[in-house]
C-alpha cells in the first residue's frame, strides 16, 4: 500500500506549474479505483516476483503423500504448507500458479507489445502517406486477417518448438492487422489536419510530423485499449497450453495447469480454478488502472 | 396595431440553476410584426446566439429559462407540451451559422428536407413533399434544383449549402424565421444573394425574420428595425438608418464607430517608402491537380485552381490576396508557402526557386516564411500545452538548450499578449482570439521575415480583429515583417494593406496600390466585390449595377475566353474567345479586361513592369 500512498500525495496540484501527463496521473491517482487496482497489481507482482524463491519450494517437485491436498479451509486435510491446496502428483499451486502468472504476464504484454509494434507501425505509415503504400499495406493486412489464429499457431508451433519467443511471436503476429486499421484510420483523418500543415511549415520532416506530433496524440487511447488484450493474449496462451502447443510442461502456465486440471475437476475443483482466480485477479487491477487512467485523460484534455 | 407575432417579455437565461449561475440573456423583451424583418446585432458572446435559440424553445441544458416569456401567436411557448410544441415547429424555423455541419453528410440534401417536412407536417406524402422542396430550391436559385435533390451536402458549395438550409426552414411554410448569423461563413458576393433572397423570400411567403448578426453592416443591408445587446441585454432599439445616423448607447456608438470604412476614412496603410527589395516573387506559376471523374469509365478530370499568376512581395509590404472562396487562393498560399510544387512556373525567395530548396536550404527558408492559418481550432493540436506548441517548430530548427527554448518561448507569448502562466496549459479553454495568438505566437518564435496570413482573423469578431490587427502592424514596424494577407474581407484589406491581388478562378484579375483598387477599379468583378461589400456608407459602387448572379463557374470546365464573362454585366463578344491579360493601368496598377485600355504614354518603366506582368503573353 505503501506505493499508492505515495502516488496520492500531489493530488490536488497548483494547476500552472504541471505538465499535462502529471497533472493526468494525478488525477487518476487520486481516484479508489486506481489505488485498489494498483495495490491488487503490486501484491500480485511482488508475490510472483519473490514467494517461489522466497518460500523455496519448488513448482515442479511432486510429493505423492501431499497428493490433491484442498486449499485453505476447505474439507479436512488441507496444510498451512499449501495455502492453494497441491494437484494430482503433489505439486503447490500457489507457487505453481504464481510461477504461471510470470509467464502468462510476459506472454501477454510481450505478444500486446509485438501486435502494438506491428500494427501501429504499418497503421500510421499507411494512413499517413496513403496512396499506393496504403493499398499494399492494407491489402497485406486482409491477408493476414483471413488467416485464422488457431491455424497459424498449430502451424507454427507444430513444426518449430513451442518456446516463448515462438508464442508470443506467433500471438503478436496474428492479432496486430487491427490495430493496424484503427491507426489508419484515426491517422488518416488526423493528418489532415490544420496543425499538422503547420508543423510542415515551421519545417518539421514527416518522421517528425508522426513521431512526435501524431503519435503522442493518437496513441494513448490505442494503448488504453490494448490493456484489454493483454487480458486476452493471456487467454489466448492458456488456450494454447490447453491445446499443447503453449509452453512444455513440466514448467506452469495458466493454460496447462487448467490443461492437467480438467481430468481432476470433480473431487479437486482447485486444479484448474486456481490459474483461473489469478487471471481474473490481474485483469480487474489492470484494468482498474487502466480505466481511471483513461478517465482522468479524459477529464484533464476535456478541460477540467 | 396588429397583434405582434413573437412577444419576449423579460426573458431571462442563465446558464445553470441557482443564484450564482451566470446571467446570459438579462430581461430581454422584443417585439416583432408578421412579415417584419428586425435584426440583432451585437459582439460574439452578447448572448445573441441563445437568445435566437431561446425564440425557438430550444434552450439545452445547462441554459435554463428563469423568467419571463416567450409569446408567439399570444401563446407562451414555454408552457406548451412537447406535441404542441412540435406542431408549433411548422410556423417557426431556425437557420444556423454552420451550413455544412448541419446536415447528414451520409444522406441527400433533397432527402433529409424532405424528412424535416414530413416530420413536422404529419400526413404529408412524399411526392408533395418533394415536389414542394423542389420548388423551393427553385426559389433560392439553385440551379438544375431537380437534379441536385438528389446530391450530397459535400457536393453543394458553401453558399448552396446556407440556402438549401433556407429552402430547410422555409419548407413547412413557417410565419418566423429566425436566422442566426447566416450569411457569417459566406462570400460577400453570395452573402449579398442570400440577404437579398431572404428579403424577397419575407415578402413572397409572409415570413418575418429575426435576423441575428454580428455584424452591423449586413444587418443594415437586411432589416429595417434594428436591436442592439450587449452582455445579455437589449440596449438600444431604432429604426436602422436612425440608429445608424445617430445611435445613443455607447455601446452602440462604438459599434458604428468601429465598422470599417472603405472610402470615407482618411487614414491608409503607409507605403513603405522607397523601392525595396523583392522578397517573394511568383513567376506564371500555376496548379493543377487530378480528380477521378465521377462518371463514366474512369479517367482524370484536371482542376486548374491557380493559372498563371505573376506578382512580386516588397519588403516591408501588406500584400493582400483577395477573391472568393475557390478562386484559388488557398492553393496560392500552398504554393507560397512551399506544402505544394507548381505544376508551371516558379515561385521566387530571394531569387532562388524554392521547388529546388532541401535539407538545409529548406529549413532556412521555413524559418523566413511562416503561415498562420486560418482555423483557430483545428490549427492547434488539441492536447499539447500550448508551451510545446511553441518549442516544436524551434526544436524542429535545430535548438536544443531547454532554457533558451524557453525564454524565447516566453518573449514571444508576452509579445502577442498571451500570459505566460499558459505555457502549460492545454489550449482547450481559449477564445478564438487568443488561440489565433498562439498561432501567430508560432509563426513568430522562428522570427520570419514574411508572414502568410491566411483568413487568419475570419473566424474572429470585429473587436478581436482590431486588436489582432494593431498587433500586427506593431511587429511589422518592430520587425520590418512582410505580411501576405489572404482574405475575402475587403474592409480589413482597405485598413491594413497597401497592394492588393484579386483573384478569380485561378487568375489575378487585378493588381493594384490600395487607393487605385477602392477608388479606380479597373476590372468589373473588383467593382461587383465592392458593390456586394455590407458597409455604413454611401456606396460607390450600387448593387443594382454590378451584383452578380450565380456563382463562379467549376474550375473542372474553365471556359474559353475571360473566365468571368458568364457572371460579367459587361460582357462583350471578345471575352467569349480571348481571355484578357493583366494590362497596365498606372505604374503599379494592372487588370485584366479588355475593357481596360493601357495608358498612352508608354515610357520604359512602363514597358518593364508590362514585361514583368506578362511574360508568357
Amino acid at each position: 500500500m505503501s506505493v499508492t500512498l505515495a502516488t496520492a500525495g500531489p493530488a490536488v496540484p497548483h494547476r500552472t506549474s504541471q505538465s499535462i501527463s502529471r497533472r493526468i496521473f494525478a488525477k487518476a491517482a487520486s481516484t479508489p479505483g486506481f489505488r485498489i487496482g494498483l495495490a491488487v497489481f503490486v501484491v500480485l507482482a511482488l508475490a510472483a516476483a519473490l514467494y517461489p524463491e522466497l518460500s523455496g519450494i519448488d513448482p515442479t517437485k511432486m510429493n505423492v503423500k501431499a497428493r490433491l491436498l484442498p486449499p485453505l479451509l476447505v474439507g479436512s486435510n488441507w496444510s498451512w504448507a499449501h495455502p492453494l491446496g497441491t494437484d494430482q502428483i503433489g505439486r503447490d499451486m500457489l507457487v505453481r500458479s504464481l510461477v504461471g502468472l510470470r509467464y502468462s504476464f510476459l506472454i501477454g504484454i510481450a505478444s500486446v507489445a509485438v501486435m502494438l509494434a506491428i500494427g501501429c507501425a504499418l497503421g500510421t505509415i499507411a494512413g499517413y502517406f496513403g496512396g499506393r503504400i496504403d493499398a499494399v499495406i492494407m491489402r497485406l493486412t486482409d491477408a493476414q486477417l483471413s488467416i485464422p489464429m488457431i491455424i497459424l499457431a498449430i502451424a507454427v508451433l507444430g513444426v518449430s518448438r513451442p518456446t516463448i519467443p515462438a508464442i508470443i511471436l506467433v500471438l503478436g503476429v496474428s492479432n496486430w492487422p487491427v490495430y493496424a486499421r484503427i491507426m489508419r484510420s484515426i491517422v488518416m483523418t488526423e493528418r489532415q489536419r490544420e496543425y499538422v500543415r503547420a508543423a510542415k511549415i515551421g519545417g518539421a520532416t514527416d518522421l517528425r510530423i508522426i513521431v512526435t506530433l501524431l503519435l503522442p496524440l493518437l496513441l494513448p487511447p490505442v494503448l488504453f485499449t490494448s490493456v484489454l488484450d493483454v487480458a486476452r493474449m493471456m487467454i489466448f496462451e492458456s488456450t494454447l497450453g490447453f491445446l499443447g502447443l503453449g509452453v512444455q510442461p513440466p514448467t506452469p502456465t495458466f493454460g496447462n495447469i487448467i490443461a492437467d486440471g480438467r481430468k481432476y475437476l470433480i473431487n479437486a475443483w482447485w486444479i484448474a480454478t486456481m490459474p483461473g482466480m489469478f487471471l481474473g485477479l490481474t485483469l480487474t487491477s489492470i484494468n482498474l488502472m487502466g480505466a481511471s487512467l483513461e478517465r482522468a485523460r479524459n477529464a484533464i484534455h476535456g478541460g477540467s | 396595431m396588429t397583434r405582434p407575432l413573437l412577444d419576449l417579455t423579460d426573458l431571462t437565461v442563465t446558464a445553470g440553476s441557482g443564484d450564482g449561475a451566470k446571467v446570459i440573456l438579462d430581461r430581454v423583451s422584443l417585439r416583432l410584426a408578421p412579415r417584419e424583418i428586425v435584426g440583432v446585432v451585437g459582439a460574439s458572446g452578447a448572448g445573441k446566439t441563445v437568445l435566437s435559440r431561446a425564440v425557438v424553445n430550444w434552450l439545452e441544458p445547462p441554459l435554463t429559462r428563469r423568467s419571463g416569456e416567450v409569446k408567439f401567436e399570444g401563446r407562451d411557448i414555454y408552457a406548451m407540451g412537447e406535441a404542441e410544441m412540435r406542431t408549433l415547429r411548422q410556423r417557426m424555423s431556425y437557420v444556423g451559422a454552420n451550413p455544412m455541419g448541419s446536415l447528414d453528410p451520409t444522406l441527400p440534401v433533397g432527402a433529409q428536407i424532405v424528412e424535416k417536412m414530413r416530420a413536422v407536417v404529419p400526413g404529408t406524402s412524399r411526392r408533395d413533399a418533394e415536389k414542394r422542396v423542389i420548388e423551393l430550391l427553385e426559389a433560392v436559385r439553385i440551379p438544375s434544383a431537380r437534379n441536385r435533390f438528389h446530391d450530397y451536402p459535400s457536393q453543394f458549395s458553401g453558399g448552396m449549402m446556407q440556402r438549401a438550409l433556407i429552402v430547410d426552414a422555409l419548407v413547412t411554410n413557417p410565419v418566423l424565421l429566425v436566422a442566426d448569423n447566416v450569411t457569417q461563413p459566406l462570400d460577400v458576393t453570395v452573402a449579398a444573394q442570400v440577404i437579398r433572397l431572404m428579403k424577397e423570400l419575407a415578402a413572397t411567403f409572409d415570413t418575418a425574420i429575426l435576423f441575428v448578426s454580428s455584424s452591423l453592416p449586413v444587418v443594415r443591408e437586411a432589416c429595417s428595425r434594428t436591436l442592439v445587446m450587449e452582455h445579455g441585454r437589449i440596449v438600444e432599439e431604432q429604426a436602422t438608418e436612425a440608429l445608424i445616423a445617430n445611435p445613443i448607447y455607447p455601446y452602440t456608438r462604438e459599434l458604428v464607430g468601429q465598422t470599417p470604412k472603405i472610402w470615407n476614412e482618411a487614414e491608409v496603410p503607409p507605403r513603405p517608402e522607397g523601392t525595396r527589395e523583392v522578397v517573394l516573387s511568383l513567376r506564371d506559376a500555376s496548379q493543377s491537380y487530378k480528380v477521378k471523374r465521377r462518371t463514366g469509365l474512369g479517367g482524370h478530370d484536371l482542376v486548374r485552381a491557380v493559372r498563371n499568376v505573376t506578382f512580386d512581395v516588397h519588403r516591408g509590404d501588406s500584400f493582400a490576396i483577395v477573391g472568393e472562396s475557390g478562386c484559388g487562393k488557398s492553393t496560392l498560399m500552398r504554393l507560397l508557402s512551399r506544402l505544394e510544387l507548381p505544376s508551371a512556373g516558379q515561385v521566387l525567395c530571394d531569387d532562388q526557386d524554392i521547388a529546388t530548396l532541401g535539407g538545409k536550404a529548406l529549413l532556412k527558408f521555413r524559418g523566413k516564411l511562416q503561415l498562420v492559418l486560418q482555423d483557430p481550432f483545428g490549427s492547434l493540436p488539441p492536447r499539447t500545452a500550448i508551451g510545446r506548441m511553441l518549442e516544436e517548430p524551434l526544436r524542429t530548427h535545430g535548438w536544443r538548450d531547454r532554457a533558451k527554448i524557453r525564454e524565447r518561448v516566453v518573449r514571444v507569448m508576452t509579445e502577442v499578449g498571451l500570459p505566460p502562466e499558459l505555457y502549460e496549459e492545454l489550449p482547450l479553454g481559449l477564445s478564438a482570439g487568443q488561440r489565433q495568438r498562439v498561432n501567430v505566437a508560432r509563426a513568430l518564435v522562428l522570427e520570419p521575415e514574411i508572414l502568410i496570413m491566411d483568413e487568419t482573423l475570419s473566424s474572429l469578431d470585429q473587436a478581436e480583429q482590431f486588436k489582432l490587427l494593431d498587433l500586427f502592424q506593431r511587429l511589422q514596424r518592430e520587425y520590418d515583417l512582410t505580411y501576405i494577407f489572404i482574405s475575402h474581407d475587403l474592409a480589413m484589406v482597405r485598413k491594413v494593406c497597401n497592394r492588393v491581388a484579386v483573384m478569380y478562378l485561378g487568375e489575378v484579375f487585378e493588381l493594384a496600390e490600395n487607393e487605385r483598387l477602392f477608388f479606380d477599379p479597373g476590372h468589373p468583378y473588383t467593382m461587383a466585390l465592392l458593390s456586394a461589400m455590407p458597409t455604413l456608407e454611401q456606396r460607390r459602387y450600387q448593387p443594382e449595377d454590378y451584383l452578380l448572379e450565380g456563382e463562379p463557374p467549376s474550375p473542372l470546365a474553365i471556359p474559353d475566353g475571360c473566365s468571368f464573362k458568364s457572371r460579367c454585366p459587361q460582357a462583350m463578344d471578345k471575352c467569349g474567345h480571348v481571355n484578357p491579360s493583366l494590362t497596365v493601368r498606372g505604374a503599379q496598377d494592372f487588370a485584366a479586361c479588355h475593357l481596360v485600355t493601357p495608358p498612352v504614354i508608354a515610357d520604359e518603366v512602363t514597358n518593364n513592369f508590362v514585361a514583368a506582368a506578362q511574360p508568357g503573353a
